[in-house]
């Protein structure tokens, strides 16, 4: 495994399309809350706005400000390295030089279970830093009372990734690849929620869709407290932590298992 | 032994039968030519043989099934056009086939050296000129000294230098006791190169054997006289000849080669048959071909 990874890494380390995605979530993530620092200040009845960096709901904000970035930057990177492999026959190259199919396939998912906790290593770095140095008195309960933002952020990385590649292995061109992956999580999957599921039936199970579940990882904070406020809706808008964990792990195993099955049957 | 023994191999595109029950077999030290004209069959063969394309139904089995799924470690290919990273140079993209297959320690020059590449080694792939490209393809199909070197229309595209270019390598690698086995439709690519030769075409092979075997030594005469129709019962008669066909006012024969023209004239003189028209001449791959394909 280590091996096909090693691989992956020298595809990789030259493509500057890895490197231009990967600096900007980079980037990105730490500004994007940073960036709030500079806004007016909130009416005092919301209170300040020092919870945005403070220990433990920096853990939370950062995990939502990454919610957006991860799905952008990684699952486009996840989208794009493999369908660029396919386009550019590479991947058959490599087949023909001797990989097993069935090794193409692992070399994949440790790609991108490599890009993923690469990118939730960055997040819990980047909120210790901004949780340091904005938090008063640092008590270690608070810095750890919302460790699971930790698991919850891979695994919200991995859901991303592990639809790109499924998109990718599944659609040959990369321009719809990459559009499909946008409009799948964007609309396609609120469409099918709202106009159809919920016209069948309206309760909680319109939740369990697998990008639903992926951003229910880090959902907004605010928005676990203020459920009630969409209308026309007498249930939780929102999947619980672990709710959203073992239905998107769920969805992951089968994303997986799809992709291993169209790599083993696809003419390359 | 025997390098790559396929049976029966079927394969269909949709309603298009592209191979039909073809099977075939490789030796140790063959210079093996796969042979038929554009869309016999010849790539999709070598495509199911690489892994990269399912049959529907047949079997093939790399060396005698010694190293079971692993056997394209040992195998070096060039299928169609080549692929590599575009945005990795000749080594970069030698390295990643190294890591496949498990060349510790990758070592380039030689390689490099044989295909002319050592000067533009750190250029990037999408730089190349598509002879380049062929030849970084043929260097890549080298790395880690395959026992078989698969080559799909090698010169296709070329320069006439970059063909002679890619033929004088070929044979080079050749001349190393490697087993190659390449596909073509230019007859004159096999001749020149091969030392067996499959002919396919639409996915039916039509013979196969050592060239030798497959360009049979028979010579071709072609005679003419006022009298077709005595000539030809004159023919009939004689065993060295064992084919007559008509071409419009003139007879082609097939002749064993140690059957002389002069002797026929000769004969026919003989029995008061005068020839308007003698012409001698051996055959080349490219009328066997013809003829075989024509069927």
């Amino acid at each position: 495994m280590f091996n096909l990874l090693q691989l992956e890494w020298k595809k990789v380390k030259g493509y500057t399309t890895f490197r231009v995605l990967f600096l900007l979530y980079a980037i990105l993530l730490p500004s994007m809350l940073l960036v709030i620092k500079r806004l007016p200040d909130v009416p005092s009845e919301f209170g300040s706005k020092d919870v945005f960096f403070m220990f433990p709901t920096v853990w939370n904000y950062l995990g939502y400000a990454g919610n957006w970035l991860v799905f952008f930057f990684l699952g486009f990177l996840a989208v794009l390295s493999i369908s660029t492999e396919i386009n550019n026959k590479t991947l058959r190259q490599n087949i023909i030089t001797g990989l097993s199919r069935a090794e193409v396939f692992q070399a994949k998912v440790s790609y991108i279970v490599a890009l993923s906790l690469a990118a939730t290593l960055y997040y819990v770095l980047v909120a210790m830093l901004i949780g340091v140095f904005n938090t008063e008195t640092i008590y270690m309960v608070k810095v750890w009372q919302e460790w699971d933002m930790i698991p919850r952020y891979f695994l919200m990385c991995l859901g991303y990734t592990s639809l790109g590649l499924l998109i990718s292995l599944l659609v040959k061109r990369t321009g719809i690849a990459l559009f499909l992956y946008l409009s799948y999580v964007m609309f396609i999957e609120l469409i099918i929620r709202w106009a159809i599921h919920k016209n069948i039936v309206s309760n909680k199970s319109m939740h369990f869709y697998p990008m639903n579940a992926v951003e229910d990882l880090t959902p907004f904070p605010l928005l676990t407290t203020t459920s009630d406020v969409v209308k026309g809706v007498d249930f939780d808008i929102l999947l619980t932590p672990n709710e959203a964990m073992l239905t998107t792990f769920v969805y992951i195993i089968i994303f997986w298992f799809l992709s291993y099955y169209i790599l083993e049957k696809k003419s390359l | 032994m025997k390098i790559l023994q396929i049976n029966q191999l079927s394969k269909r595109y949709g309603t298009i039968k592209a191979l039909d029950r073809l099977s075939l077999s490789v030796e140790k030290g063959n210079i093996f030519g796969l042979l038929g004209p554009n869309g016999s069959g010849k790539t999709t063969t070598l495509a199911i043989v690489l892994g990269i394309l399912k049959q529907n139904s047949g079997s093939f089995e790399w060396f005698e099934g010694k190293y079971g799924d692993k056997a394209r470690l040992r195998t070096g290919a060039l299928l169609e056009t080549p692929n590599f990273y575009p945005y990795l140079n000749a080594d970069d993209n030698l390295d990643i086939i190294a890591h496949i297959k498990g060349v510790s320690d990758p070592n380039h020059d030689q390689i490099l050296d044989l295909v002319s590449l050592q000067h533009r080694r750190k250029s990037n792939f999408s730089t190349y000129s598509l002879g380049m490209k062929q030849r970084l393809a043929i260097a890549a199909a080298m790395v880690g000294d395959p026992e078989v070197l698969i080559f799909d229309e090698p010169t296709n595209g070329l320069d006439p230098q970059g063909i002679a270019d890619i033929r004088t390598i070929i044979k080079n690698i050749a001349d190393q006791g490697k087993t190659i086995i390449m596909a073509s439709h230019i007859l004159d690519e096999v001749e020149k190169v091969c030392s067996h030769v499959a002919i396919i075409k639409n996915g039916v092979m039509l013979a196969q054997g050592n060239v030798g075997s497959i360009i049979n030594d028979d010579i071709t005469i072609e005679i003419a006289s006022e009298d077709l129709f005595s000539l030809k019962n004159f023919l009939s008669d004689i065993p060295a000849i064992s084919q007559v066909e008509q071409q419009s006012n003139k007879l082609i024969l097939s002749v064993d080669p140690s059957f002389s023209a002069a002797e026929l004239n000769q004969l026919a003189f003989q029995k008061g048959l005068i020839l308007t028209h003698l012409v001698a001449r051996s055959k080349s791959l490219e009328t066997e071909f013809l003829e075989i394909t024509k069927q």
